[in-house]
């Protein structure tokens, strides 16, 4: 290897790896701010407002419909209803009057012979008024391929097996219908508030790929470890 | 060219909502059996090649709305009946194991792709 002289040493270029449709949006993106349509900074202030929800409102409307039956009712038939009794209006999700892209929630009702799970083979569809961003996994080809082909399988690699007698339902979301799952309430919790039963359904419940357990809470307490060598803050 | 047409006529109410009474009556109703067309889709759809010929059954008559076939080029004037269809397994993919028959898959079409079984 030839010796270099100091100075002719180049450090390998930061390449960052941006994917076609990446390019396509950040252009539409570029063009609706330069026509006005919105600015640079509604699209950072929508950005960190879509960070920044998750799945606790459609947690709370399966621990309601838990708990009332008239409510249960409702959300089966008119989701987009029933969610505004846990604080989410499809027509006007942010409140700074960005709309949803679509308004029709589904709410599809685990049985004891029925089991929902969630996909979009298409893209990326997911009721993000009321669950947020989705998960990268269920973005991913892999998931959307698989889960329509083999979904036994693939509910099993998330730790989820279900007995012959079950029916697994996959619900292709491929237009502008949102779907969300209703699992049914695990044994265990009886006497539970509304608060306690919506802690146990998670997001992953929620798409249909887990179920909830009394002991698996989204809140959960983690454990915190001392530092090895901890800052000192006496000088 | 004024093309906020769509969000004015979805604000207030809603998509699909916006288009409610604009499809006529549906042609299908839920137990219905039917069949998925094998149209030709050059441009653009958002029907599955792996639904094209498959039998099912209609779960859910959800709304109206323009086929995305015709959305996607702004062409709104002819809003259809959209159907939740749900078929067997084993009816869309042949080596699907027989130990699980009661397993299904539920897709979304608008009314083109529809015919009677």
């Amino acid at each position: 290897m030839a010796k270099k002289s100091p100075g002719e040493h180049k450090a390998a270029p930061m390449v960052e790896e941006v994917s076609d449709f990446e390019i396509l949006e950040l252009a539409v993106r570029e063009l609706a701010i330069e026509k006005g349509l919105f600015t640079a900074d509604d699209h950072r202030h929508f950005t960190e407002f879509a960070h920044s929800i998750g799945p606790l409102p459609a947690a709370r409307l399966v621990a309601k419909a838990w708990l009332d039956p008239k409510f249960k009712k409702l959300a089966l038939e008119d989701g987009v209803t029933a969610s505004k009794e846990v604080g989410i209006d499809w027509l006007n999700p942010t409140g700074f009057g960005t709309p949803s892209d679509y308004t029709d929630l589904r709410v599809l009702e685990d049985t004891p012979t029925v089991k929902h799970v969630v996909v979009c083979t298409l893209c990326s569809c997911y009721p993000r008024p009321i669950l947020g961003h989705s998960p990268e996994w269920y973005r991913t080809p892999n998931y959307r391929r698989r889960i329509v082909r083999w979904p036994r399988q693939v509910l099993s690699e998330f730790g989820l097996q279900l007995p012959e007698n079950v029916e697994i339902r996959v619900e292709d979301s491929n237009q502008k219908c949102r779907f969300m799952v209703m699992p049914m309430r695990p044994d265990g919790t009886e006497d539970w508030s509304e608060e306690e039963l919506a802690a146990i359904v998670t997001r992953d419940c929620l798409i249909g790929v887990a179920l909830p357990r009394p002991d698996r809470k989204q809140n959960a307490q983690r454990p915190v470890h001392k530092a090895i060598h901890p800052v000192q803050h006496d000088h | 060219m004024n093309k906020s047409h769509h969000a004015q006529k979805a604000t207030g109410k809603g998509d699909p909502q916006c288009f409610t009474g604009e499809a006529g009556p549906p042609k299908f109703k839920v137990g219905d059996r039917v069949r998925i067309k094998d149209l030709p889709d050059i441009f653009y759809t958002r029907c599955q090649v792996y639904t094209r010929g498959a039998v099912g059954e209609v779960a859910v008559v959800t709304h109206e709305s323009p086929a995305p076939e015709d959305e996607a080029w702004d062409n709104v004037d002819r809003p259809e009946w959209f159907y939740i269809v749900r078929f067997k397994q084993s009816e869309l993919w042949p080596d699907y194991p027989a130990a699980y028959a009661n397993d299904t898959l539920q897709t979304e079409f608008s009314e083109r792709w529809l015919e009677p079984v």
